[in-house]
């Protein structure tokens, strides 16, 4: 059997900086992996690298058993994976349910000119991520921090991913948002959602996962359960130094 | 032969000098100036008031031009670039309409025809059979004094070196205790002098007219395009490229194809090397 | 597709009131007219590109010259009826336009900007030295055949071509084609992460706009009947597109059709006061100060102010 996603040997360079360097790890169907390590220790380049937006400098990354380390982003995203990201930036000019629909595109040009916008599926995948009624017509600028999270989510999801990938889930929200957040990603995990989540509030993280790694400086330096990882020394300096 | 290496270097060292300050801004605070061209505009025309209207000296006619070019420099970051906030596409076409603003501005001081500037230095040098005059030696000695002062100050000074931290990362810079806001003050007001002083130049080799910001603004483009963004020395290298297939081609095959294959390197270098000869990495 | 009654009713009140406006106006001002029209069609070209997804064109008169010169070619040259050369034009200003364009698209935005304004140039050298015999050199041609005569039917003529190329894309960018075009230029990286090819996309806005400007560049070289390198090449008349574009309104095609009109007639009314070039010195100056506290342009400050006065008559 063959896992969901597998990244191996994954190098990336950044002119003399190496920011992912030999980093491998698998993820199963249905499990949950938290990528913990300081500031600037290369988890969102490694996950820029799965998705394509960044090319790896070498390496492997494999989804279902298929090679998708040379396909382009919106070829991976059709193979049934999607990430969020670190700063929320929805498109502004828009209202939160045209934002949805962005996701909802088929990447075809006379579907997306002949064919209908489903408003029922728009309107479902934004409430199903706890966004209020009567934000669905309002412009993101009017949204709070923890509303864009589930925007993103929620445009995420509207890819129809079978992976998803979320970048500091967390980050600026309140302690209600952060529990609300938390709900839907458990309840999304209830259904056999698979997922990848980085995060720097690690209680908040801890719940929500079945594995974690941690990495510094582009490496990998523990993998195992949560707190197996959180009691590794390794990891405890890191963030020390960090 | 020897012609076409000394018209060579004559021609690539004003190219550089036109092209690195757009550069600078270009690399430094990643948005692209389409009023650069007026600053040459803004330069020549200084100069040709201040030393041949009203008769200063011309060392001083330069010094001024160069001053005028600081402070139209820094205006337009203040005025125009700080408050769009970094909005890259609002500051191309805000700094495009500015140029055209500018250009009128001229019309409006100093009428629509072309006026002739008198050579820096009057004379000429026989080279091999081909005559150089002082005025293009003069300013090609001028452009590569300038071009390595700025490679010097940009490599041994502390703000050389907090630009090159800038022009890396600004959020690392800031978090180093470098304020991008003075570095960014400082570049556009170095690059409004040296626009402005290769406008003196350039103004003395063509001629001086209210549209003639355009052609050195296309030079600096193609630089950028064909070498990337960067380093002062790979904007000279390319300055020289241009220059020299500019100057073959003239002397070998037309003169009016000589800005056409500069048009095809760029097309070239687009397809096979879209990052630029010089590229890096994030773009 | 989110049409609404309004917007039908304002389409047509507007293709009404200018079907009827010949009657209305002197054939000065109807002349006006024209060249506001013919700039509405290029502004809405430029729109549909760069207005919506923020790949700026500072070469459009290349597109447009493209559509000319082919049409002003075939006619003049080889007696071409004009039923084929301008659909000839299109295609070559399609074709044309996107082999030279496409490489540029690769690269980040602020490049395709640069390479734009580099191929206008380029353009301009070209059709200077390259068989001058047939593209008439620096001087252009003139004596190319006219499609209609007098004001009125060269009005109507122009007036049919935005009404019919306006509303087009209008329905067109109506749809998720629109959105999407309009969201890369928002955040094009969340385009992709939407699972979108990008490059197809902007090579969609590319062909459209392409289109839009072949066909308005060849209708209008045969209603002026001459070609003019000098003028069309011309870092103003690019200006003048863009103005009129972002000063309407960018990313719709209302504004574009009103920016076009409103810069016209500015023009116009400026030109007993300040003759020469220094006209662009009041109307440049109004355009940055416009451009820079009010970027979505005209349009949108009447769609607030229309919103305020129905806010206060429900309350
Ligand atoms: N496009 C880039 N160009 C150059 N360096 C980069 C680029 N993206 C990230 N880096 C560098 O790679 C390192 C890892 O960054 P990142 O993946 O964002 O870390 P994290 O998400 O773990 O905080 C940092 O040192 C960062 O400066
Ligand atoms: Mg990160």
């Amino acid at each position: 059997m063959t896992s969901l996603l597998t990244v191996s040997n994954l190098v990336k360079k950044f002119g003399g900086l190496t920011a992912t360097n030999d980093v491998s790890f698998t993820v199963e169907k249905g499990d949950s992996l938290a990528l913990i390590g300081p500031n600037g220790a290369g988890k969102t380049t490694i996950f820029s690298q799965i998705m394509g937006e960044v090319r790896q400098t070498s390496g492997t990354i494999h989804l279902a058993g298929r090679d998708i380390g040379g396909m382009s982003t919106a070829a991976r995203i059709r193979h049934g994976i999607s990430r969020t990201y670190q700063v929320p930036r929805p498109f502004s000019d828009m209202t939160v349910l045209e934002n949805i629909r962005v996701g909802l595109m088929p990447d075809n040009l006379t579907q997306m000119v002949f064919g209908r916008v489903d408003h029922d599926r728009e309107e479902a995948l934004a409430l199903s991520v706890g966004l209020a009624p009567q934000d669905l017509h309002r412009s993101p600028s009017e949204l709070s921090m923890g509303d864009l999270r589930k925007l993103e989510m929620a445009r995420t999801m509207a890819t129809n991913p079978n992976v998803m990938l979320l970048d500091e889930v967390f980050a600026g929200l309140t302690v209600g948002e952060i529990a609300q957040i938390s709900e839907l990603i458990q309840s999304m995990r209830r259904e056999g959602m698979t997922f990848l989540i980085v995060s720097h509030d690690l209680k908040a993280l801890e719940p929500l996962v079945d594995r974690a790694i941690a990495i510094n400086q582009g490496q990998k330096i523990a993998e195992g359960s949560f707190s197996e990882v959180m009691d590794n020394e390794a990891v405890v300096a890191s963030y020390l130094g960090g | 032969m020897l012609q076409i290496i000394i018209q060579g270097l004559l021609l690539s060292g004003l190219y550089a000098l036109i092209a690195v300050g757009f550069t600078l801004i270009f690399s430094i605070g990643r948005v692209l100036n389409l009023a650069y061209g007026a600053y040459l505009m803004i330069g020549g025309y200084s100069y040709f008031y201040f030393s041949q209207i009203l008769g200063l000296p011309k060392i001083a006619g330069v010094v001024i031009a160069a001053l005028i070019g600081v402070v139209t420099g820094l205006l337009i970051y203040r005025l125009v670039v700080k408050t769009l906030k970094g909005d890259s596409v609002a500051i191309e076409i805000a700094t495009l309409i500015l140029a055209v603003v500018l250009q009128a501005g001229v019309v409006l001081l100093f009428g629509d025809a072309s006026k002739i500037l008198l050579p820096i230095i009057p004379g000429v040098v026989r080279v091999e059979g081909a005559a150089v005059t002082y005025n293009v030696l003069v300013a090609t000695v001028a452009s590569w004094v300038i071009l390595i002062s700025l490679y010097l100050f940009v490599r041994r000074t502390h703000m050389g070196r907090a630009m090159q931290a800038v022009s890396m990362d600004v959020k690392g810079a800031a978090i180093s205790g470098i304020d991008p806001d003075r570095v960014n003050m400082v570049t556009w007001g170095i690059s409004g002098a040296l626009g402005a002083i290769a406008g003196v130049f350039f103004a003395s080799y063509t001629q001086l007219y209210p549209g003639m910001w355009v052609s050195p603004l296309i030079i600096a483009v193609a630089v950028v395009i064909v070498g990337g963004i960067g380093s002062i020395i790979g904007t000279l290298i390319v300055a020289h490229v241009i220059g020299y297939m500019e100057v073959i081609v003239t002397s070998a095959i037309a003169p009016e194809l000589r800005g056409v294959v500069t048009m095809l390197l760029i097309i070239g270098v687009l397809v096979l090397r879209p990052k630029g000869l010089f590229g890096r990495e994030e773009l | 597709m989110n049409i609404r009654w309004y917007h039908l009713a304002l389409w047509t009140a507007f293709i009404v009131g200018m079907f009827f406006l010949p009657q209305l106006v002197s054939k000065g001002t109807l002349r006006t007219i024209i060249f506001a029209n013919y700039l509405a069609i290029f502004a809405i070209s430029w729109d549909v590109l760069s207005g919506r997804t923020g790949y700026v064109s500072f070469g459009h008169p290349f597109l447009i010259g493209l559509g000319a010169y082919t049409t002003a070619i075939l006619t003049k040259r080889f007696d071409v009826p004009v039923e084929i050369s301008i659909p000839a034009a299109v295609l070559v200003t399609m074709v044309g336009g996107s082999l030279l364009f496409l490489p540029a698209l690769r690269v980040r935005g602020s490049y395709f900007a640069l390479v734009t304004l580099a191929f206008m140039e380029l353009m301009y050298q070209l059709v200077q030295v390259i068989r001058p015999d047939l593209t008439g050199g620096t001087r252009g041609m003139s004596g190319i055949q006219t499609l209609t005569r007098g004001a009125v039917n060269g009005y109507y003529l122009s007036f049919g071509l935005i009404a019919s190329l306006g509303f087009g894309m209008w329905l067109l960018m109506k749809t998720r084609l629109g959105t999407a075009l309009s969201a890369i230029g928002m955040n094009e990286e969340a385009v992709r992460g939407s699972g979108l090819n990008t490059t197809k996309l902007k090579l969609a806005a590319f062909m459209l706009s392409a289109f839009v400007a072949g066909l308005g560049g060849a209708f209008y070289v045969h209603y002026l009947g001459s070609i003019a390198p000098r003028a069309l090449f011309d870092i103003n008349f690019v200006f003048t597109i863009i103005v009129a574009a972002i000063l309407g309104g960018a990313s719709t095609i209302i504004g574009p059709i009103f920016g076009a009109f409103f810069l016209t007639f500015l023009l116009e009314y400026l030109r007993p006061y300040l003759p020469g070039a220094e006209r662009y010195f009041i109307y440049g100056g109004i355009a940055l100060v416009l451009y820079m506290f009010e970027p979505k342009g005209l349009h949108h400050v009447l769609q607030m102010a229309l919103s305020a006065i129905k806010g206060k008559s429900r309350s």
